[in-house]
């Protein structure tokens, strides 16, 4: 017979074996995150500064808020008050001055630091909100489209409104709104969702899709799986990976937007710091003083950056190539932008 | 086979028909949000000096104290039988100022376009074809550069800096009105069609800093699409067959490889043409282009409704049309595909 | 003694997969002869695909990497070449087959261009206009006697300038030689599909095309991998006699990659075999499975159900192939083998001859009991 030269179990301690288990088990995990990280360096960088950013925007934002409450007056995290004028008119950047000044003495460093929670949050808050109500609305429309039901009328209403909204270039549909509903952050906020929210739908739809009438769905029906599990367990655990992938890239995508109807004048009031109106406010001023416009510029450019660098990272590690099916079964209009993932949703 | 000349015609057909609900809704949702979530366009329209009276004719003179399904209405009518209205704020008819500026952005948009294909295309195969290693990390990073660039920076630093620097102009399109007539808009072609050489040669060094900024800014499109896509199709047999044929790389990867990778690159022609109309907004008004981009961001901050409406309805046809394109390309460059 | 067409020495590969190492080949030693067949057989997962990609170094060499060993072509070190002289080893040198034929045929272009194509290459190499690694156009020396009448239409004049671009004057030059080769593998009419598209076409006239256009190359060496595997059974036959019938005319050396014993026994004159990355046996195709001189290829040749005719359960062998990434220390085989013994363990075999030799033609074995195995129930 066969010699067994391979280890065979002998008499193991239980207890020993499940938690190594449970580590081991752990480590399996995140070994494909820890994998591509590893073999992509970009996607790791990416993911170090989306860290950094976060936690600077947090901090900023939230410690004037907690000394308030804790000590009465409010700890600013950065250097100088960012509406404080001062009388070190347009300095370069120095050690007193990390990113210089502008005219009216105004530190640059701080205001680019109390933009950035602005910034992000909208960034990651309308990107949200769009995911989840064209995530939703889209989620019912690949789900529940069976003709001649309610749910396929629904469904029906749903894809043509969106295809309208799809009809518009993104940033010009923006600005309409943003001009149409006044000046102002919320304005311009509402004007950015409103944007957003039909490709989350498109996509959303196209995953589910394909995800329908994959074999195993099919089987779990025949085999009597109720539609609401076969729903939880499998068709939103595929929608996750690419959501989440698509969601990282429009953080930076949402942000970009956002300044830019700031830019044109019709978004952020000018007393509230936002990259945007920054850009808008030294335009002139780039080749006296680039300082002035370039310091806000790269703070946009780093922060989308570190996401497009991640969230294009992500990508590759969630291997897309398995989605290609779905080419065919949906117009190729999702994200601006984002637009591999039309061809390989 | 579905793949003949009436099934194509059939095909474009269907969806031109399609065309008219979507522009439909476009006009809907557009007068909605410059006819009733505006409060008192007026104000804006007399004039910041404008006394109530004055701001009161306005408003009937506009009709904006009509009930809004009337003004829908009229809007509506006036619209289908060629009256575009005009400016509320000096009068010039829209469908004019929209008729010569389209073909101005319509040739930023080609001249884009070429860049973006010449350029992006082969650094998506040389990324590819190096996946994983520095090339492919180069690529990436040159092309996510552009695409975390803001358009307003980007056409700022190369309007103001890089253009004034390396001697290209960055001004409108011709360094000044040009003598004959324009009877396309297209300045490269016009020049061209009244045999003005040196003219032709102004507008193209015109042309290069904003359909450069437009380019690059956007190049990762075509290049992300064009890796992927040769990621797919690089490990399939047929490459391996090419290679044994005992053909170069160079040839191997751009006439058999590449070929079929465009078939999926160029399905996103519709999803760029939005990303590019769009960007127009911005770079046409910054490079003072007098294309529809900056007539929709002189429209948007000056409450031009008619102007605005009208714009959206071009830029949305543009869009679906463009979308059209690249359904049809994608049926002419894969065999396989059947005109449904 | 006649220069082998191809010596793969103590040929050894890796694959860096996330998970683990995985050894493909392991000192694997194969020599081809000129106008000879040679098969090698063996299951999923034995390498074979592996061995037919390294040779004409086809590998993907980020996640594969070749170890050690040594390829010589004609006498050309093919491990040792410049990667921008590979092209010119493949096509006139080496040809090569594939499995699927839908995914072997570039489906955007139509069959003329593709064989063209082929067709195009050697004439400019012939003619010397294209750089190529065996500059004269060499005359047959592989003779085996006359030649038969379809196979002269394979002697056509050598051209001189091909025009370079898609024109008419191009392809009337091609014209003549893409219908010879598709007529040499027996496809009527071919003008009819000339202008066809690979996926209008079926999997059996896609493998023929795929014939002709490695043939119209003149390569030396041909290897085939797994050419019928994917089509269905009457048209693996007559693919497979197509094939037969085509060795008489054309003296191209053949490797050829199978999993199917059967077809390896009427196609090939010498045959190898493989487990896991191992090359266990080697000789005679009559020989070595009338004879076989090693454990598995003896309990492999008793487990095609063909040949049992007896009731009860099929002799099947216990076990299943190894993982690549886990190959057994020693003899691969050793686990699930009925003559293992301690040496097994150690060191896997060298190839080594009968100690008494009984057969005109070499029949190795990489068993240190091989004596026994004739014996084996």
């Amino acid at each position: 017979m066969a010699n067994e030269t391979r280890s065979s179990l002998g008499g193991d301690a239980t207890a020993e074996r499940s938690l190594r288990g449970k580590v081991s088990h752990l480590r399996e995990l995140l070994r494909p995150f820890i994998r591509v990280l590893r073999a992509n360096p970009l996607t790791l960088v990416g993911f170090i500064l989306v860290v950094i950013i976060s936690v600077t925007a947090v901090l900023v934002a939230l410690v004037p808020v907690i000394t308030q409450l804790v000590l009465g007056h409010p700890i600013l995290l950065t250097p100088y008050d960012p509406n404080g004028i001062s009388t070190d008119y347009s300095q370069g950047p120095s050690l007193k001055h990390l990113l210089g000044t502008d005219k009216l003495g105004l530190d640059i460093f701080s205001r680019v630091l109390t933009a950035l929670p602005l910034d992000l949050a909208i960034g990651v808050g309308i990107a949200g909100f769009a995911l989840l109500a064209g995530g939703g609305l889209g989620l019912v429309a690949g789900y529940w489209d069976k003709p001649r039901t309610i749910g396929g009328a629904i469904s029906a209403v749903i894809l043509r409104v969106t295809d309208v909204f799809l009809a518009f270039p993104s940033l010009v549909l923006a600005l309409a709104i943003a001009a149409s509903l006044g000046r102002g952050t919320v304005p311009s906020m509402l004007a950015v969702l409103l944007t957003w929210w039909p490709y989350y739908v498109r996509l959303t739809r196209g995953e589910v899709l394909a995800v329908k009438h994959r074999p195993y769905v099919v089987a779990a029906r025949a085999a009597g799986v109720s539609e609401v599990r076969i729903l939880f367990r499998h068709v939103l655990r595929n929608l996750i990976e690419p959501l989440l992938v698509y969601y990282t890239l429009d953080i930076g995508t949402v942000i970009i937007t956002f300044s830019t109807i700031s830019f044109v004048g019709i978004g952020v009031p000018l007393e509230v710091s936002e990259w945007g109106t920054m850009v808008e406010a030294y335009e002139q001023l780039l080749l006296t003083h680039p300082w002035t416009v370039l310091a806000p510029g790269a703070a946009i450019f780093i922060t989308v950056l570190a996401f497009s660098l991640f969230g294009d990272g992500l990508r590759d590690i969630l291997d897309p190539r398995s989605r290609r099916t779905l080419v065919q079964a949906v117009a190729p209009t999702t994200l601006p932008g984002q637009v591999a993932v039309s061809a390989e949703a | 086979m579905g793949r003949n000349r009436s099934d194509l015609i059939v095909f474009v057909g269907k969806r031109l028909l399609q065309l008219i609900p979507v522009v439909l809704g476009v006009i809907v949702i557009t007068f909605f949000f410059t006819h009733v979530a505006t409060q008192n366009p007026c104000a804006v329209w007399a004039g910041a000096h404008a006394t109530a009276d004055q701001v009161q004719a306005c408003i009937v003179r506009f009709g904006l104290d009509r009930p809004l399904t009337d003004q829908f209405w009229r809007y509506l009518t006036t619209l289908l039988s060629g009256d575009w209205g005009a400016n509320p704020r000096g009068g010039v008819p829209v469908l004019l100022s929209i008729s010569s500026a389209f073909p101005a952005t319509l040739e930023l948009v080609l001249a884009s376009l070429f860049i973006m294909t010449v350029l992006g295309i082969p650094l998506g195969v040389i990324a590819a074809n190096g996946a994983g290693r520095w090339a492919d990390h180069l690529v990436r990073v040159f092309y996510l550069s552009g695409w975390a660039t803001p358009t307003y920076l980007g056409a700022v630093v190369l309007a103001i800096a890089v253009g004034p620097a390396i001697g290209l102009p960055t001004k409108g399109d011709f360094a000044s009105t040009p003598p004959f007539a324009r009877l396309t808009h297209m300045s490269v072609l016009d020049a061209l069609l009244a045999l003005d050489f040196p003219a032709a040669g102004d507008a193209l060094l015109h042309l290069i800093l904003p359909a450069s900024a437009l380019a690059l800014l956007n190049l990762g499109i075509a290049t992300r699409m064009t890796r992927t896509s040769m990621l797919d199709v690089l490990p399939l047999d047929f490459v391996k067959t090419a290679r044994m044929k005992g053909l170069s790389d160079f040839v191997v990867l751009y006439k058999h490889a590449l070929r079929n990778a465009l078939i999926s690159t160029v399905t996103i022609l519709g999803i760029t043409a939005g990303v590019l109309l769009s960007g127009t907004v911005v770079i046409e008004t910054i490079f003072q282009w007098p294309g529809i981009g900056a007539y929709a961001y002189d429209a948007i901050k000056g409450y031009n409704f008619p102007g605005t409406i009208a714009v959206v309805i071009v830029f949305a046809i543009a869009v679906v049309i463009s979308n059209l394109l690249s359904d049809v390309l994608y049926g002419i460059l894969d065999p396989r595909v059947e005109w449904r | 003694m006649v220069e082998p067409v191809l010596e793969v020495q103590d040929l050894s590969v890796e694959y860096e997969a996330g998970t683990g190492t995985f050894h493909a080949l392991t000192g694997v030693s194969v020599r081809l002869d000129p106008g000879r067949v040679v098969g090698i057989v063996g299951e999923t997962g034995s390498g074979k695909s592996t061995l037919a990609h390294a040779i004409p170094r086809l590998l993907p060499e980020p996640p594969a990497r070749i170890v050690s060993g040594r390829i010589a072509f004609r006498g050309v070190d093919v491990l040792d070449l410049p990667k921008w002289k590979l092209p010119l080893l493949r096509g006139t040198g080496i040809g090569m087959i594939f499995q699927e034929p839908i995914n072997s045929l570039n489906p955007a272009y139509r069959i003329f261009d593709q064989v063209a194509e082929a067709v195009a290459v050697r004439k400019l190499r012939d003619a010397g206009e294209a750089p190529t690694l065996f500059p004269a156009p060499e005359p047959h020396d592989y003779s085996k006697g006359t030649t038969v009448k379809t196979g002269e239409a394979l002697l056509h004049p050598i051209a001189t300038t091909l025009p370079r671009r898609r024109s008419r004057a191009r392809r009337e030059a091609l014209m003549q030689d893409v219908l010879d080769y598709l007529k040499l593998v027996r496809i009527n009419d071919p003008e009819t599909i000339l202008d066809l598209y690979p996926h209008e076409l079926s999997g059996g006239m896609r493998q023929r095309i795929m014939i002709a256009m490695a043939l119209s190359a003149k390569p030396s060496l041909l290897i085939a991998d797994e050419p019928t595997s994917a089509l269905d059974i009457t048209i693996q036959a007559q693919v497979l006699t197509l094939m037969k019938e085509l060795m008489e005319e054309v003296q191209t050396s053949i490797l050829f990659i199978s999993h199917d014993l059967g077809i390896i026994a009427e196609m090939a004159d010498e045959v190898g075999v493989l487990y896991a990355g191992h090359l266990v046996e080697f000789g005679p195709v009559e020989e070595v499975f009338a004879n076989p001189r090693h454990p598995y290829t003896k309990l492999l040749l008793r487990s095609v159900p063909a040949q049992y005719k007896e009731d009860g359960p099929l002799p099947a062998l216990s076990g299943s192939v190894p993982s690549l990434a886990d190959v057994p220390r020693g003899c691969p085989f050793h686990p699930r083998c009925p003559l293992a013994r301690d040496a097994c363990t150690r060191d896997p075999g060298p190839m080594l001859e009968p100690a008494k030799g009984t057969s005109v033609r070499t029949h190795l074995s990489a068993c240190y009991y091989s004596d026994e195995v004739g014996r084996m129930t």
